[in-house]
């Protein structure tokens, strides 16, 4: 499969991923070597993704889920202890205009 | 107007479960910034969702309270976008094979506003923008939703309000959720568009997202229909947009485009198992289901024999529906219960939330206690009427205010007797009502009312007045 620019900014928009332009013509040719590999995958699987989820040994009865009672949350401190934290909230950098 | 209105609802109901979706934080409205919050919810590497069996009960229970179809097997999604109230980048939601499927809503014109899905999904965390920076609190993150989907049925700004209040009155009844809209319990995204009166082809929607009040739905659905009419009216053509109301100015405001619009990426969840989900399970909730608001409001006006006015004013609220019905299971008769619920307890309940909560001093036995007096001619209705407001204030049952020698009432002898004092002692009023002043004569009543402590029949009285002035 060929990928197009229109595309791969596409996809590199989703991803939040800034691709300059001089490099959008290297990357393409990477991006073709990962779409042909997902197609082997797929052609390896004979079949569309939707037979894999027909496996009934995946499923679970409704009874065997969690029971809805409430355990304890973690401290403030410890949920913020590996991020940028101010207040008790988590912090970023601003994400609206 | 040429053109006729088009919408459908998207509406989130976050569940009264005591824990999230997929671990056990508890789902406690506020508390301090993520102080709710754990590995799981917080979308920390290495940890796997488990779900939470009350999420499916509950998701099941409202798709049958809207007639849904319950599938009896379901999985879950992966809905991929990047955003910081996202802490794993993507959400778990449903895709192509939702919980419950083809239900509807139905008005009370008859008509009814068809429901296409019902799936079940986490919510996202809260974010504040301040300066240069956003914050985050993932307190509400791992809530769980239900997303109810309607078909674009609804033609009016009228019907909108009647869906919704529809929806959160029937989340109410079967316990699901209390859709507090103001606090986010319940939102929803309206589509709009516009097509030619009569025809069959649809025009290009918009969308306006998180909506929180009926009101501002009201508003923004007659702004954007405007909007929308006007760039028909100069042979324009609508932008398929994603849009935001604003509050303060009423107005409607693109905020994406169809070229920008998300590309979502679902794909079946890897992490959780298909849920296989026993037909006996689902008929035994469908048993367990309580009336349901339409079916409460039906029987209120035929069986009951109460005004379809009045019958609105008590199926509104879930409590004070409780609260009637109790009374009149203790022997209460319809009409006086509902004509002082309405009147004398509604005096003292000045907002919705307290209706909704109806949280009053007096207990059905009292209620229904002084009901039956008045039902039995023992007291007059202003005398229940005294009493259950003085019983409202303190708390205390009848039997403190109406005393046995009260329950004889006052003999017609007795009464013509004070009738007679009455016009002797207020001639003025009396001469005023001969002379075609026909309010003059309630001067009369409050003469009456005093003498007896309000135990006269007044109607009555004044019967015998104006025979005797005659």
């Amino acid at each position: 499969m060929s990928v197009t620019d229109k595309q791969l900014k596409q996809f590199a928009r989703l991803a939040r991923l800034d691709f300059p332009d001089e490099e959008i013509e290297a990357f393409k040719g990477e991006f073709e070597e990962m779409i042909a590999f997902w197609d082997s995958i797929n052609s390896a699987v004979e079949g569309d993704a939707a037979s894999i989820r027909e496996v009934g040994a995946r499923q679970i009865p409704l009874n065997g889920l969690r029971e809805d009672e409430v355990a304890s949350s973690l401290p403030n401190e410890k949920i913020l202890s590996n991020v940028n934290g101010e207040n008790g909230y988590f912090t970023v950098k601003r994400v609206v205009k | 107007m040429k053109y006729e209105l088009v919408s459908g609802f998207e509406t989130h109901v976050e569940l009264a479960t005591a824990t999230k979706i997929f671990c056990g934080c508890t789902t406690a409205f506020g508390g301090a910034p993520n102080t709710h919050c754990c590995p799981i919810c917080t979308g920390q590497p290495g940890t796997l969702p488990v779900l939470n069996k009350k999420v499916v009960e509950f998701a099941i229970r409202a798709g049958l309270a809207l007639h849904c179809t319950i599938n009896t097997t379901t999985h879950l999604d992966r809905k991929n976008y990047c955003y910081p109230d996202l802490p794993k980048a993507y959400q778990i939601s449903q895709f192509d094979k939702p919980l419950c499927e083809h239900g509807y809503v139905e008005l009370e014109s008859g008509k009814r506003i068809r429901i296409l899905r019902i799936h079940i999904e986490e919510d996202a965390g809260k974010l504040v923008h301040e300066k240069g920076t956003s914050y985050i609190d993932y307190n509400r993150g791992g809530v769980p939703l239900i997303e109810i989907v309607s078909e674009p049925d609804i033609s009016s700004t009228d019907e909108a309000r009647e869906y919704v209040e529809k929806l959160q009155l029937t989340m109410r009844y079967i316990g699901v959720s209390d859709c507090k809209m103001q606090e986010g319990s319940m939102r929803c995204d309206v589509n709009i568009s516009l097509k030619e009166r009569g025809s069959q082809v649809l025009g290009t929607r918009t969308e306006i997202k998180n909506m929180n009040s009926i009101s501002h739905i009201e508003k923004a659905m007659e702004y954007e229909a405007r909007r929308q009419a006007e760039i028909l009216d100069d042979g324009g053509e609508v932008e398929q947009a994603t849009m935001r109301f604003d509050e303060n100015s009423g107005e409607t405001y693109v905020m994406r485009t169809k070229e920008d619009a998300q590309d979502y990426r679902y794909f079946p969840e890897p992490d959780l198992l298909e849920v296989a989900i026993p037909q006996k399970k689902v008929d035994e909730i469908a048993a367990s289901l309580p009336e349901l608001p339409l079916e409460k409001y039906k029987r209120y006006t035929t069986e009951l024999g109460i005004n379809a006015a009045n019958a609105k004013l008590l199926y509104k609220y879930k409590a004070v529906c409780d609260f009637f019905e109790e009374c009149l299971r203790l022997g209460a008769g319809v009409k006086n219960t509902a004509n002082l619920i309405l009147g004398t307890v509604y005096s003292t309940l000045n907002t919705e939330e307290e209706k909704e909560l109806f949280n009053i001093r007096v207990t059905p036995e009292d209620m229904a206690g002084l009901v039956k007096l008045a039902d039995g001619g023992k007291i007059n209705i202003t005398l229940a009427q005294m009493t259950l407001a003085k019983m409202l204030e303190s708390g205390k049952p009848f039997t403190e205010y109406i005393k046995e020698e009260d329950l004889a009432g006052v003999s017609d002898d007795e009464l013509t007797e004070l009738c007679r004092q009455a016009i002797e002692a207020n001639p003025k009023a009396v001469e005023d009502y001969k002379n075609g002043k026909e309010k003059a004569i309630s001067g009369l009543y409050g003469y009456i009312k005093r003498a007896t402590q309000g135990k006269a029949d007044i109607r009555k009285a004044d019967a015998i007045i104006k025979e005797l002035i005659k």
